[in-house]
């Protein structure tokens, strides 16, 4: 059955006309345009179509289009203002923390939200937290780098505001 | 979740969003085995692309606020959801402090971004022998409360699950929620699995120990999962160290034990054989970390 959803794709507020059927990968490649989500293996185990979903990573080829009807989502290009990078992204292209690039936005949207959950994660939460996600050239090093750097630069700062938002 | 095919697309469903309960069991009445249920959606939607299942109708039941209990209630036990996430429970104090071997199970299953998503009672559902939920559930007692629009009724874990795919639930009924009996005090439990080149458990098993030298208070608990059909609670060797102090001898003979009663399968991910030694491996890793010998 054919119906309209209402979803907000990297802040924009957008109808968009689903079939029940489909998954939310499909739907935001194909009508919202967003090509930063990949589709990979299709059955959630490469990670590559990570999306935010209320501010939350999940891999949006196993959610129902019709499932995101009213919710945030949002990709890698939703973590900066247009043509600016965040952080975390500055700190992949600084640690040289990919190599295709084909799976990198995943991983930055991952790397983001437990940043924004836990500023100053140990390099075991954070090869823990970045499981989900396949990496065939395999930079993970350098990304688990990154990751750290982060933690360095901007952890204390952090997380006295994720603390603060915990009272 | 790959069983091989190149299936991309979902077969055509109608999707329901029932709003409470009521509406919920009226939908699952009305529409029976002609309707699956939605919640992770991890298997569901993995299954369905796969062609396994091919469901008329699709019922979401995450916006029923019944089924998103999480409660503990101390020395009663512990009440899950149908909806509350994996996720949801590792970041829940009572379930890291007091029923390890679940959280430990849960820490160990698919990813963290899965684990957003998919569900303990999905999992349990499911009922596959590779899924490592329903094991950690046999040594807390637990029972599923299935709901139909007749009424409510308790389960009880160890006959929940009839085979491979197979529950006790009625076409008409939804599992909504599973409840746990308080372990008993200065209990530790622990969890163990073992698993095939893909992330599927061959083996997994729980445990749980509590007062190994008080002859008095001395409760040992132990089961197991994914090496046959269904998981089982191994109620002979619990009786055993009921009577008898756990001495190494004793182990020993209680890991024999739990050996014999494994009727180890062989199927696509690994040999009967294989099966049983992984099964020793675990079951005397646990009891060196339980009982200390």
């Amino acid at each position: 059955m054919a119906q309209v959803i209402n979803i907000r794709v990297n802040g924009a507020d957008q109808k968009v006309e689903i079939k029940d059927n489909e998954l939310l990968l499909d739907v935001i490649r194909d009508k919202v345009g967003v090509k930063s989500v990949k589709a990979g293996c299709w059955r959630g185990e490469c990670g590559l179509c990570t999306v935010l979903l209320d501010e939350k990573p999940v891999k949006s080829c196993l959610v129902l289009a019709v499932e995101a009807d009213g919710r945030d989502v949002k990709t890698a290009e939703g973590l900066a203002p247009e043509g600016q990078l965040s952080p975390i992204q500055k700190l992949f292209v600084e640690k040289g923390a990919m190599q295709c690039g084909f799976c990198t936005p995943s991983f930055v949207l991952t790397a983001h939200h437990l940043l924004s959950v836990n500023p100053t994660p140990t390099e075991t939460e954070i090869k823990d937290y970045l499981s989900g996600h396949i990496c065939r050239c395999g930079t993970y090093k350098q990304m688990v780098e990154a990751i750290l750097e982060h933690s360095r630069r901007y952890g204390q700062e952090k997380q006295a505001t994720v603390q603060k938002a915990r009272h | 979740m790959s069983f091989g095919s190149s299936y991309l697309t979902l077969p055509d469903f109608q999707y329901l969003k029932p709003k409470s309960l009521q509406e919920a069991l009226r939908l699952l009445d009305e529409h029976k085995d002609d309707a699956k249920i939605l919640a992770g959606g991890i298997g569901l939607l993995a299954f369905m692309k796969e062609r396994l299942v091919d469901p008329r109708w699709v019922v979401d039941i995450k916006s029923v606020s019944e089924l998103q209990t999480l409660r503990d209630d101390g020395s009663k036990g512990l009440t899950i959801g149908a909806t509350v996430t994996m996720n949801q429970l590792l970041g829940f104090a009572p379930v890291k402090e007091k029923y390890r071997a679940l959280r430990d199970c849960i820490s160990l299953l698919s990813d963290p971004l899965l684990r957003n998503r998919s569900t303990l009672l999905g999992d349990v559902c499911e009922a596959l022998p590779y899924v490592d939920g329903p094991t950690p559930l046999l040594i807390f007692d637990a029972e599923i409360e299935a709901a139909s629009v007749k009424g409510t009724k308790r389960i009880p874990m160890n006959e929940f699950i009839k085979g491979i795919a197979e529950t006790a639930l009625e076409p008409n009924e939804l599992a909504v929620a599973v409840h746990l009996k308080a372990p008993p005090e200065n209990s530790k439990s622990l969890f163990l699995k073992h698993t095939s080149s893909s992330e599927f458990s061959i083996v997994n098993l729980a445990a749980l120990c509590a007062n190994p030298s008080r002859p008095e208070s001395r409760t040992v608990r132990f089961a197991y999962g994914a090496i046959a059909p269904t998981p089982k609670r191994v109620r002979e060797i619990e009786e055993t160290f009921r009577r008898k102090a756990p001495v190494p001898k004793l182990i020993d003979e209680a890991v024999q034990t739990i050996i014999r009663s494994a009727e180890a399968m062989t199927d696509a991910l690994a040999k009967a054989e294989y099966r049983s030694h992984m099964l020793e491996v675990l079951t005397i890793k646990a009891f060196r970390r339980l009982l200390g010998s």
